[in-house]
C-alpha cells in the first residue's frame, strides 16, 4: 500500500463520526502507555518439571526412570535447578538477568481437562463462571478493541471481551484489505450510505478495520530487522509481533501459541523439540528487540494450562497434572527463580502441589508493566512474586 | 401478552426475511414461490420435514486420523446445510449443538458425533425434555462432559452442573445441593466402545452401568425419589426457569441478537402451555408480529455468512474440496462446527465480529463471487440483491458493475451481516 491509498483508506474510515458505537469512539485515544507485553500459550500441557529440572532430587529420577533429563545434560542454574538442554538458547539471558523462572504456579481445586483448565488460565476465574478474557477486559478497561491482538488463526478465550472480541492476525502480511479489481469506487460509495442500527454498527466496525489494516501495513516500513528468526510458525509469529511493535501500532498486549505439549508417550522427543523451537524463537524476538532498541519496552511472559504427573507413565509419557512453571523474559525482568521448587515427596494425587496463584503473576504484569488496574481486570487483590525491575 | 399473530400474506421482503432466518437464505425463485401465504401456513410447511439426510461422498470412517475423520465430519455437515431441502432443520441442529454442546477436542469418535447430530435432528422439534434426554444419553455429551467418570461414591458433577446452569434452568434456579443429587442419579451413565483416539472409527453406544449407579433416595429441585439420570433429566427440564431459558435462545436465533424481555416472556409462556413442544412455540414465532417486525436485527454467524451465500445462488453442489476448504473457512471465521470455544458456546452477536474476522469474511466473500482457479464461485449464478440483502433493488452504485463484483460488494455490505 503506497501512501496515497493509505490517506484515502484513513479518509474513509474516519469520515462518520456520529452515532458510533461507544467502544470504537473511545478507540485509540486512551491506548496510552509504551509498552508491550507478550503471552506465549503453551498449548496442552508443558511438563514444568523437565522444564526446570530439579536436577539435584533424587525423587524426580525415581519418578522418571526414562524420560528425566539427565544431570549432565542440564544447564545449570543454581545447586539444583537446571534447565532443560532444548533451551540453550536461552541460556545468554539467564545470564545477563533477564530470564525469570516461576515456580509452582496453579490455582485452587486444579482441572485436569485441557479445555477446562485453559479456559481458567483465560479467563482467570478458577470457578469457570466468566465468560471474557483477561485480556478482553483489559482492552474494555482501555476501551480499544485494537489495544491487543493474536498472532494465529482463531481468537483465543483470553482476548475475548464481554462487548466484543479482538483480532486474530493469522500474519501481519495477510492483514490488509486488497479490493478486486475494479470495484474501488463503488465500494467506498456503498460503504458511505447513512445506515442505522446494527447496519451502522457493522458499517463503522469495516470503516474502523480499514483503518486499522491501513495503519498497520504503513507502518510495516519502520520495522528494519537485523535478526535471523528459524524457520516455521511460531518464530514468524514472533517476527509478526516484533513488527507491530517497531510499527509503533499501539497495541499493548500481543498473544500467540507453541503447541502440542500433550506428551503422553514418547515424551523426551516431542518435547525436546518443542522447547527448542520456543527457545531459538524467544532468543531470535530478542535479539531483534535489541537490534531496534525496543528492548525495553517489551517483555514476555509463558504459561501453559498445566504441568504434568511427576510420575512418568508406562508410554514414556506424562498424563495431565497440576502446577507447572511459568516463565519471564526480557530487559524488565527480575531474572532468576521466583519461588520454591516443588516438594516432589509431598504429593496431591500424584502431582505437584501449586504455591503461587497464576492471577498474581497476571497482576505484576497489570500493575507494574502495562500499569492497569489488575483487582479491575483479575476481579480481586493478588500477589505474587515481583519479577519486574 | 401472548405473541401476536402476523395476519397480513407475505410481501416479498416478507418471504425472504422468512427464509433468510429460517434457512439461511433462498434463491430469488424461492423466495417469489412464498409471496402471497398466510405467514402460518409458510411456517407449517416450513416446520415440516423428516430427519433424514442427503447422501454424502464424505466418509469420515476412512480418515486416516481422528483429527481427519472430524474434518471430513464438519465438512458432511456444511455440505447437508447447503443442499438439504429443510435448512430449518439444519439451523436448528445448529441452535441445539450451541445449546447442549460438546467439543472435538475431547469428542473424537465418529458414531459419537454422528448419533450426536442425529439425536439434535430427530428431536429439533420436539418436547424439550425429550432433546435434553435425547442429547443428554448421547455419548458425545457423557465424554465431553466427563459422566463416563462419574461413578457411585467417587461423583464427577460436570454434568450434573451443566444440565442445571447450561441445558435447563440456569443459574439462580438451582442448589449446589441439586447439583450434588443429581451427579449422584447420573452416576452410571455411560457409553461403550471407541475409547481412546485411536479407535475414533469404532462405534460408541450409550450404556447403563447399574453397577456404578448409587441408587439411593436423592432430594432434587424440590423433589425426593430414589431418582436414576433420566428422572432428574426430565425434572430439569420441566423447571419453570427452563422455558425462559430456551425462549431466550429461540429469541436470538430467530429475532433479535438484543434481549426483548417482554417477547421472550411470551414465548416462554408459549413454550410452558404447549409442555414444551418445539414445533408448536416455533409455529407461534415464526407467524408472529415480532418475527417480521424485527428485521436486520441479527450478525450473521460464519455458517450464515457462508451457507446463506452458496444457498441464495442456488447452484446444486460443489466438489468436496470446497466444503472442506470453506469448513476451514468457518473454523477462521470463528465458528469451527461441532467446536465452539467453551462448553458455554458461542454467545454470537458482535462477538462474530472484529478486524480479523470482517478482513476473512472480505476474503471469503471474494472467492466466493470472484472463484480462484481450483474452486469455481458462485459467478456463474450470480444471486440477486433480493436473495442476498432481502431488497429488490440493486444498491445504485452497483449500477456499472458485472454480476462477479456486485455479487462481492453485496457480501461485505453492511446489509449482508444481518439477518
Amino acid at each position: 500500500m503506497n501512501r496515497r491509498d493509505f490517506l484515502k483508506l484513513s479518509a474513509l474510515a474516519v469520515s462518520v463520526t456520529s452515532g458510533v458505537p461507544g467502544f470504537l469512539a473511545r478507540a485509540a485515544a486512551q491506548a496510552g502507555g509504551d509498552k508491550t507485553l507478550v503471552v506465549i500459550q503453551l498449548t496442552g500441557g508443558n511438563d514444568g518439571l523437565n522444564t526446570l529440572v530439579p536436577y539435584s532430587n533424587g525423587a524426580y529420577y525415581a519418578a522418571r526412570p526414562h524420560i528425566a533429563v539427565t544431570r549432565k545434560d542440564v544447564l545449570t542454574l543454581n545447586a539444583d535447578l537446571g534447565m532443560h538442554p532444548g533451551l540453550k538458547p536461552l541460556m545468554k539471558f539467564w545470564d545477563a538477568g533477564q530470564l525469570g523462572w516461576l515456580e509452582n504456579v496453579g490455582y485452587p481445586n486444579p482441572n485436569r481437562s485441557h479445555f477446562a483448565s485453559m479456559a481458567i488460565w483465560h479467563t482467570a476465574d478458577p470457578t469457570q463462571a466468566a465468560s471474557d478474557g483477561w485480556i478482553g477486559r483489559i482492552a474494555q478497561t482501555i476501551g480499544d478493541p485494537f489495544c491487543a491482538s493474536n498472532i494465529g488463526n482463531a481468537t483465543p478465550l483470553a482476548l475475548q471481551a464481554a462487548d466484543f472480541s479482538l483480532p486474530s492476525l493469522s500474519s501481519v502480511d495477510s492483514f490488509q484489505v486488497k479490493l478486486p479489481a475494479g470495484v474501488q469506487g463503488a465500494f467506498e460509495a456503498m460503504l458511505g450510505e447513512p445506515r442505522q442500527g446494527e447496519a451502522a454498527y457493522l458499517q463503522q466496525a469495516t470503516k474502523q478495520m480499514l483503518l486499522n489494516t491501513a495503519r498497520v501495513q504503513n507502518n510495516l516500513g519502520k520495522y528494519r530487522s537485523g535478526a535471523q528468526y528459524p524457520e516455521g510458525k511460531f518464530a514468524a509469529s514472533l517476527q509478526d509481533i516484533a513488527r507491530l511493535i517497531a510499527g509503533g501500532n499501539g497495541q499493548r498486549v500481543l498473544y500467540t501459541s507453541l503447541g502440542s505439549f500433550d506428551t503422553h508417550a514418547g515424551q523426551r522427543a516431542e518435547q525436546d523439540e518443542l522447547l527448542g523451537e520456543l527457545a531459538a524463537g524467544l532468543a531470535a524476538f530478542q535479539a531483534d528487540l535489541e537490534m531496534q532498541g525496543l528492548a525495553d519496552k517489551v517483555v514476555v511472559m509463558g504459561f501453559s494450562e498445566f504441568g504434568r504427573r511427576v510420575a512418568e507413565n508406562d508410554s514414556a509419557g506424562t498424563d495431565h497434572g497440576q502446577g507447572s512453571v511459568m516463565f519471564v523474559l526480557g530487559r524488565g525482568v527480575k531474572g532468576g527463580i521466583h519461588g520454591d521448587s516443588p516438594d516432589l515427596e509431598n504429593l496431591a494425587d500424584g502431582d505437584i502441589r501449586y504455591k503461587q496463584d497464576f492471577r498474581g503473576v497476571y497482576a505484576q504484569a497489570l500493575d507494574h508493566w502495562l500499569k492497569l488496574p489488575s483487582p479491575q481486570i483479575l476481579g480481586g487483590q493478588f500477589s505474587g512474586p515481583a519479577w519486574l525491575n | 401478552m401472548p405473541l401476536t399473530p402476523r395476519t397480513t400474506p407475505l410481501s416479498l421482503t416478507d418471504a425472504a426475511h422468512l427464509l433468510r432466518r429460517t434457512g439461511f437464505g433462498a434463491t430469488e425463485a424461492q423466495i417469489h414461490a412464498l409471496v402471497g401465504r398466510t405467514p402460518q401456513a409458510a411456517a407449517d410447511e416450513l416446520l415440516t420435514f423428516s430427519a433424514e439426510t442427503l447422501p454424502t461422498p464424505f466418509q469420515p470412517l476412512g480418515a486416516v486420523s481422528p483429527g481427519a475423520a472430524i474434518k471430513l465430519m464438519q465438512a458432511a455437515w456444511l455440505r447437508e446445510m447447503v443442499l438439504t431441502p429443510h435448512p430449518l432443520r439444519e439451523r436448528l441442529t445448529l441452535l441445539w449443538s450451541n445449546h447442549f454442546v460438546i467439543g472435538t477436542d475431547k469428542v473424537k469418535n465418529v458414531s459419537a458425533l454422528e448419533g450426536y447430530l442425529s439425536a439434535l435432528r430427530t428431536h429439533a422439534l420436539g418436547r424439550f425434555g425429550d432433546l435434553a434426554l435425547a442429547a443428554v444419553q448421547t455419548p458425545a455429551v457423557l465424554r465431553y462432559l466427563d459422566n463416563d467418570q462419574n461413578k457411585k461414591g467417587k461423583p464427577n458433577e460436570n454434568l450434573g452442573r451443566e444440565l442445571l446452569e447450561l441445558f435447563t434452568a440456569g443459574i439462580g434456579h438451582y442448589s449446589e445441593n441439586d447439583v450434588k443429587e443429581g451427579a449422584r442419579a447420573l452416576t452410571g451413565w455411560t457409553y461403550q466402545g471407541g475409547r481412546g483416539n485411536k479407535q475414533f472409527a469404532q462405534p460408541q453406544t450409550f450404556t447403563f452401568n447399574a453397577r456404578q449407579h448409587d441408587a439411593g433416595v436423592k432430594t432434587y429441585l424440590g423433589q425426593s425419589g430414589q431418582f436414576g439420570g433420566e428422572d432428574i433429566v426430565r425434572l430439569a427440564a420441566a423447571h419453570p426457569a427452563t422455558a425462559d431459558r430456551v425462549a431466550f435462545k429461540l429469541w436470538q436465533a430467530f429475532v433479535s441478537d438484543a434481549p426483548d424481555p417482554a417477547g421472550q416472556a411470551a414465548l416462554a409462556d408459549v413454550l410452558r402451555q404447549n409442555g414444551g413442544d418445539l414445533r408448536q412455540t416455533l409455529a407461534a414465532l415464526l407467524g408472529s408480529q415480532d418475527f417480521y417486525a424485527a428485521t436486520g436485527r441479527i450478525i450473521r454467524s460464519p455458517v450464515d455468512f457462508v451457507v446463506g451465500a452458496l444457498r441464495a445462488s442456488g447452484r446444486q453442489d460443489f466438489s468436496e474440496k470446497t466444503y472442506l476448504s470453506l469448513t476451514t473457512s468457518l473454523a477462521r471465521l470463528g465458528q469451527e462446527l461441532l467446536h465452539p470455544p467453551t462448553v458455554k458456546g458461542w454467545d454470537g452477536g458482535r462477538e462474530w465480529i472484529n478486524d480479523g474476522t470482517l478482513l476473512l469474511r472480505m476474503q471469503v466473500a471474494a472467492a466466493l463471487s470472484l472463484g480462484q482457479p481450483k474452486n469455481p464461485a458462485l459467478s456463474s449464478v450470480p444471486p440477486s440483491a433480493l436473495a442476498l440483502l432481502g431488497r429488490p433493488d440493486l444498491p445504485p452504485a452497483f449500477a456499472k458493475l458485472g454480476p462477479a463484483q456486485r455479487t462481492y460488494l453485496m457480501l461485505v455490505s453492511p446489509e449482508y451481516q444481518l439477518l
